[in-house]
């Protein structure tokens, strides 16, 4: 258990310990410094490479339909990094293994998926399968489960090159070790027979990061790639993923909880909550000029923020999101949100235009963040509000 | 556990009541959802239902104790034997060809010696309960209080009671109740149970153990040893009830094991002795009997089946009532 | 892991040493071994008494005699250097000779069964597992559920009447009456109906192909009296050897590359055409022949992966062995059924045996024999497996479910690995970690299920042996058998232990 990532005395990273439970008193990843700005690499490319069109995904269950995404829609752009964030529950994984076709075969889908203007969800079995790994690729939460304990690293990064072409397994293995250099493990001729107890935490998010970019991906789809790490390995794990993106001029959609992991990384962010997108923007915008109260909300929580709450307390967003089985009427952030009148209570706002070309939220009252200069100010307690 | 102020992330609170399949419905309570479960579970319900209506049957029939039944014959008393014992009771009604739906004279037929069959079996199905329940009751006491103190205690209390399980599981099951069968199987059927019950407690301890050592790192377990509280009362109040389905299942499994085991001693001649009876030593008795008299054999070997099946498979809903995450799957 | 090894050795010897203590008392315990002596008339019935406690030193307090059972048996762990000495029965005959005449027999009984039961209830395990919730896994669930709730000795019981007695009668004139045919044709229907599934259309033309292809194979085998005696002929042969060529590719490599199917036709092929080649040396041929056979067969098989394998070679070799051996088993059943026109001559009719291991001083080719004691093992095979069967196959599905639901498996799929790969090389490989487990208790329980099976069966194996030397309350035959017993229970799990780390690499390498 050599990890030389990690500091001496560090404390191994937990799986069962998501990212809600860090220690207090270490900054948020949005703080750790990233060495590779996003600004310097590569930006977008005109071509669309994904596009996902009122996608959506219910589970029928004993206690009823579960309606986990309700007509989610994005483009993802060459080269580009497209944040998705929401709570926990909010849809993103479902969306994303949508995309990848992973969905148990219980799940009910409808929508479009555009790979390159092809619709997936329209191909064979076949047909997805060898898109799968090779031009869209994953990388999943928690890297202490998500390499098999039987195989060796190399084994399995061999196994990505070989399921899409037959070649001998030394071609295969030499691509692996390759890989391993690009990640940044030390020694990664060695390391190809390790087993994946022998790696720490963060050097096994490596390796599955080595095994996306594997193939040469056009897309590779993040989901809350740090989350079960440690916060110190976090920021270099995160690095890791924009230098090889660089490398293999890929796009990016990177899901997250946490605001603040995309705001050096993704030129877009995309805020999703109760199975649906509620605000789409340019990640500045949703950082200074957020239009739809959920995104001030979870703001809100992010401390020393320019134009955040300055000394004043933070304040999470107050109460549960809703069941995915029996919706509220109206706006599904109604029950919890500080502007909510009756229309709220009402109508389900749609995905609409705001005051700035390309930035869409689904809120009736937008124009009320607008009118503020800080939004995050209906999150706060009266006594504490500027 | 929950620090509202993480910094920015999302509440740990309404994390976790999203994953929990975003519902946010009134929480049922645990014993609640295990119920409703079960009583959806299917095949275990007809188990249930059927276990039942044996054990009425059986009971109420020939009676129990000195309680008599509704059927007037007994179990004991030899009679001339009426067309070669053969059974009077019919399923198939006139209208369909049969002779109409009636139980006749006697119903599962006559043995070689005029006893009433029907009667007879029924009492095979008592005894052969009796011990069964017996055997799973026993069986599950001692593997609990086995596993839970190894689990609770560690140290050399556990070295000592797991390597004596160690010990025990070497002895093949049945080879250890026939011979425990040879010696005490003339002392009566509650004698017999007892005894068997005492070697079949192994899988369970090991069990027990296994989750009591995971239970044992729990933060409410140490919060109650901190607070000076006695071991007993921690492994009685806090622990057990926390592993309270596993034993459950464990014990309703085992109660479907000892019916066939009980067959399968009184088979071999190590079970129940004369002149008691019981549904494997009905079958053993009979077997001979199979190309003259079928049903000697039939009528006893479908009770232990049905009962076996039943309990069975009211194990099997159990534990999905208590474990639902074993049917999921993400194929 | 060798500290592992011997460490895992001393501790079972340990355990095994205690389970013999205790099951003597308990044994010494279990009656009283004077009893038919004391109840006797004879005129010599006290020195006759005399006698007998002087054979089992039954002046000896029992935990004291256990010791000088112990001396014995301690003899018999030195092969050659000590005496193995376990006492000597009631009628004073040497217990190792007992053991050794009763082991070989239920050797025989409890190896075909457990493999079969193995291999059979793990595929089917896998099966389900992958079609959870379909009609096939209904079907496959209460079955098995039946199966471990069925007493053994009543199944074996109606196994004797209706699979041997009616049988042999039938065989004397082994007409199939069209309504039968159409009976068993429609269960075979029902049967792949289940199995295939599909849409309605599906399954309609399932049940019509099977109960066509069943009921007019009845009818067909009827006609030609294909019973009175049976084989499989040369087509049926080149047919199932091809598609087991096929399947075995499809296990372990698919069809996306084709070097390895050729590698497997190639080995059958090769399996036919020795089938003619070799008829005069398979005429009556001795057993080392069929295991030199094998091992040729083995080796080919790995020459033509190792030669047509191309880039895929390993998966090559295994399917060509694979497939070498399966069509080798082909031929050899055919053999075997060859033989079956003399041999029933010989047995009057009643082919299929219902008592013990083989016909009492039955002579003949190598095949007749071989015949012979197949139609013996038959029976108690079948009850066994039965049983076996049903709980290989819940445990595996339950643990391919678990495994096929962790996140490794998901991203095996994310890698655009194909779904064989999925499932054999993912999914099962973590599967058979606890199966392990299961296997080691099922292989050391089997020997006590035995008892029963050949009590019915009247197989005078160790069974037998126990349950006659317990009824007369014999102590060191019960001794024997019990120490044959738990060292099979103590050396199983051992190798359970050492699979299971040989399995995981996280055990393996710390
Ligand atoms: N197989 C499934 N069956 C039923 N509900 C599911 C299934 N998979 C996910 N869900 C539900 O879908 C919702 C969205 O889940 P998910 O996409 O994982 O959220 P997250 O945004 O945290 O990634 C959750 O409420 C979850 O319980
Ligand atoms: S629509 Fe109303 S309830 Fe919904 S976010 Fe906007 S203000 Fe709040
Ligand atoms: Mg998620």
């Amino acid at each position: 258990m050599t990890d030389p990532s990690l500091p001496v005395g560090a404390p191994l990273p937990d799986p069962a310990a998501g990212g809600v439970n860090q220690p207090e008193i270490i900054e948020s990843a949005a703080e750790v410094h990233v060495a590779t700005k996003l600004e310097e690499t590569a930006g977008p490319g005109e071509k669309e490479v994904l596009r996902v069109e009122d996608l959506t995904v219910s589970f029928p269950t004993d206690d009823g339909l579960v309606r986990a995404v309700r007509g989610v829609s994005y483009a993802v752009h060459e080269r580009e990094v497209l944040g998705i964030v929401g709570e926990s529950g909010s849809g993103k994984s479902v969306s994303s293994m949508a995309v990848m076709g992973l969905l148990p075969k219980s799940a009910r889908i409808s929508g479009k998926i555009l790979y390159r203007g092809d619709d997936l969800l329209k191909k064979s079995a076949k047909q997805q399968r060898a898109l799968r790994g090779k031009k869209i690729a994953m990388i999943f939460q928690d890297p202490m489960t998500a390499l098999n304990p039987v195989y060796s690293i190399g084994d399995q990064l061999a196994e990505a090159v070989l399921s899409h072409e037959i070649m001998p397994r030394k071609k295969a293995l030499a691509r692996a070790e390759e890989m391993l250099a690009l990640v940044g493990i030390p020694q990664p001729k060695k390391r190809l027979d390790n087993y994946p107890h022998e790696f720490s935490g963060g050097m096994r998010q490596r390796a599955m990061i080595a095994m996306a970019v594997i193939n040469n991906p056009d897309v590779i789809i993040a989901d809350e790639p740090t989350t079960a790490l440690d916060v110190t390995v976090q920021a270099q794990i995160l690095e890791t993923l924009v230098q090889v993106k660089d490398e293999v001029n890929a796009a990016i959609v990177l899901i997250t909880h946490d605001l603040g992991v995309v705001a050096g990384m993704a030129h877009r962010v995309l805020v999703m909550y109760a199975g649906k997108p509620v605000e789409i923007a340019e990640t500045d915008r949703i950082f200074y000029h957020p239009r739809m109260p959920y995104t001030a909300g979870l703001l809100g929580s992010i401390p020393s923020l320019e134009g955040g709450g300055g000394g004043s307390r933070l304040r999470p967003i107050v109460g549960t999101p809703p069941s995915l089985i029996n919706l509220p009427q109206g706006c599904p952030f109604s029950p919890r949100c500080p502007l909510a009148t009756d229309v709220c209570h009402e109508s389900e706002p749609p995905l609409a235009a705001t005051d700035e070309l390309g930035h869409v939220a689904a809120c009736h009252h937008w124009d009320k963040l607008a009118d503020v200069d800080d939004p995050t100010v209906y999150f706060r307690t009266e006594s504490e509000a500027v | 556990m929950s620090d509202p102020t993480t910094p920015g992330s999302i509440p740990a609170a309404a994390a976790v009541a999203g994953d929990a399949q975003g519902m946010n419905v009134v929480a049922r309570t645990q014993a609640q959802m295990v119920r409703r479960r079960f009583f959806r579970h299917r095949a275990a319900m007809a188990g249930l239902i059927t276990l039942l209506l044996i054990v009425v049957l059986a009971f109420s029939s020939i009676g129990f104790a000195s309680v008599p039944g509704w059927w007037d014959k007994d179990y004991f008393s030899i009679a001339t034997v009426e067309n070669r014992g053969r059974p009077t009771l019919s399923v198939i009604p006139t209208w369909l060809g049969g002779d109409g739906m009636h139980l006749g004279e006697h119903p599962f037929g006559q043995d070689n010696v005029g006893k009433d069959y029907f009667a007879l079996t029924m009492r095979g199905v008592q005894q052969s309960l009796t011990i069964a329940f017996i055997v799973g009751l026993v069986g599950t006491v001692i593997g609990t209080m086995i596993g839970a103190t190894a689990g609770y205690f560690r140290g050399r209390v556990e070295a000592v009671l797991m390597r004596f399980t160690d010990v025990m599981i070497t002895i093949p099951l049945l080879v250890v109740a026939a011979v425990l069968g040879r010696r005490y199987g003339s002392s009566g059927i509650v004698v017999l149970g007892l005894v068997i019950g005492l070697v079949t407690w192994t899988g369970l301890a090991r069990l027990v153990r296994g989750e009591f050592l995971s239970l044992r790192e729990k933060e409410f377990v140490e919060a109650a040893r901190a607070a000076g509280t006695s071991a007993r009362r921690i492994i009685v109040k806090h622990m057990l009830p926390n592993i309270v389905g596993v034993i459950i299942v464990a014990a309703t499994l085992a109660v479907a094991a000892a019916i066939l085991l009980e067959a399968a001693l009184s088979f071999l001649g190590f079970g129940v002795q004369d002149p008691d009876t019981s549904l494997g030593k009905l079958i053993s008795t009979y077997q001979t009997a199979f190309s003259t008299r079928p049903w000697l054999f039939w009528f006893p070997g479908v009770f232990i089946i049905a009962i076996a099946l039943s309990v069975n498979f009211i194990g099997d809903g159990l534990r999905d009532a208590f474990d639902p995450r074993q049917n999921r799957v993400r194929d | 892991m060798l500290v592992f090894i011997v460490r895992r050795v001393i501790i079972s010897f340990f355990i095994l040493l205690a389970a013999t203590f205790v099951m003597y008392l308990l044994v010494a315990n279990s009656g009283n071994p004077l009893q038919d002596l004391q109840e006797s008339r004879a005129p010599n019935r006290e020195a006759q008494i005399e006698a007998r406690i002087r054979l089992l030193n039954l002046d000896t307090p029992a935990p004291l005699r256990y010791f000088i059972w112990l001396r014995g048996a301690a003899g018999c762990l030195v092969p050659f250097a000590l005496e193995c000495d376990l006492g000597q029965s009631i009628q004073g005959q040497d217990v190792t000779a007992l053991l050794s005449v009763a082991f070989s027999q239920t050797l025989q009984l409890v190896i075909a069964a457990t493999v079969l039961a193995m291999v059979l209830g793990i595929t089917v395990g896998i099966v389900t597992a992958l079609r959870q919730y379909s009609g096939l896994d209904y079907t496959v669930t209460f079955s098995a559920f039946l199966f471990f709730s069925l007493p053994i000795f009543w199944v074996a019981v109606l196994l004797k009447e209706y699979g041997a007695i009616r049988f042999n009668d039938w065989l004397a004139d082994p007409t199939i009456p069209i309504g039968v045919a159409v009976v068993l044709g429609t269960i075979s229907g029902l049967f792949w109906m289940i199995v295939i599934a599909g849409d309605r259309t599906r399954r309609v033309t399932t049940f019509a192909a099977a109960f066509v292809a069943s009921a007019g194979a009845l009818w067909l085998l009827s006609e030609t009296q294909w019973f009175a005696d049976p084989g499989l002929g040369i087509v049926v042969i080149t047919v199932t050897a091809v598609g087991l060529a096929f399947l075995t590719t499809a296990v372990v490599a698919g069809f996306t590359y084709r070097n390895v199917l050729y590698a497997a036709l190639a080995a059958a092929g090769i399996g036919i055409v020795c089938h003619f080649a070799l008829d005069s040396v398979l005429d009556d041929p001795s057993g080392l022949t069929i295991v030199l056979l094998a091992l040729v067969t083995v080796a080919v098989g790995m020459g033509l992966g190792y030669g047509l394998g191309g880039l895929q070679r390993r998966q090559a070799i295994q399917a060509a062995v694979l497939t070498g051996l399966g069509t080798g088993g082909l031929l050899f059943v055919d053999r075997l059924l060859g033989a079956w026109d003399s041999y029933s001559d010989r047995v009057g009719g009643r082919v299929i045996a219902t008592i013990g291991a083989r016909t009492p001083n039955f002579q003949g080719t190598f095949w007749e024999e071989g015949l012979d004691r197949a139609t013996h093992l038959l029976l108690p095979t079948i009850a066994i497996v039965l049983i076996s069967f049903a709980t290989y196959t819940r445990y595996t599905r339950s643990s391919m479910l678990e495994v096929l639901n962790q996140d490794y498996v998901r991203t095996a799929r994310s890698k655009g690995l194909a779904e064989r790969g999925v499932v054999v090389k993912h999914a099962f490989r973590n599967a058979m970690i606890p199966i392990t487990t299961l296997m080691a208790f099922d292989f050391a329980g089997v020997l006590s299920g035995a008892v029963i099976t050949e009590r019915v069966f009247g197989w005078t194996g160790l069974g037998t042996l126990f349950v006659t030397s317990l009824a007369r309350v014999d102590p060191n035959p019960v001794m024997g058998f019990f120490l044959i017993a738990g060292t099979a229970v103590v050396v199983f799990n051992m190798l359970a232990d050492i699979g299971y780390a040989f399995l995981d690499p996280r055990i393996r390498l710390s």
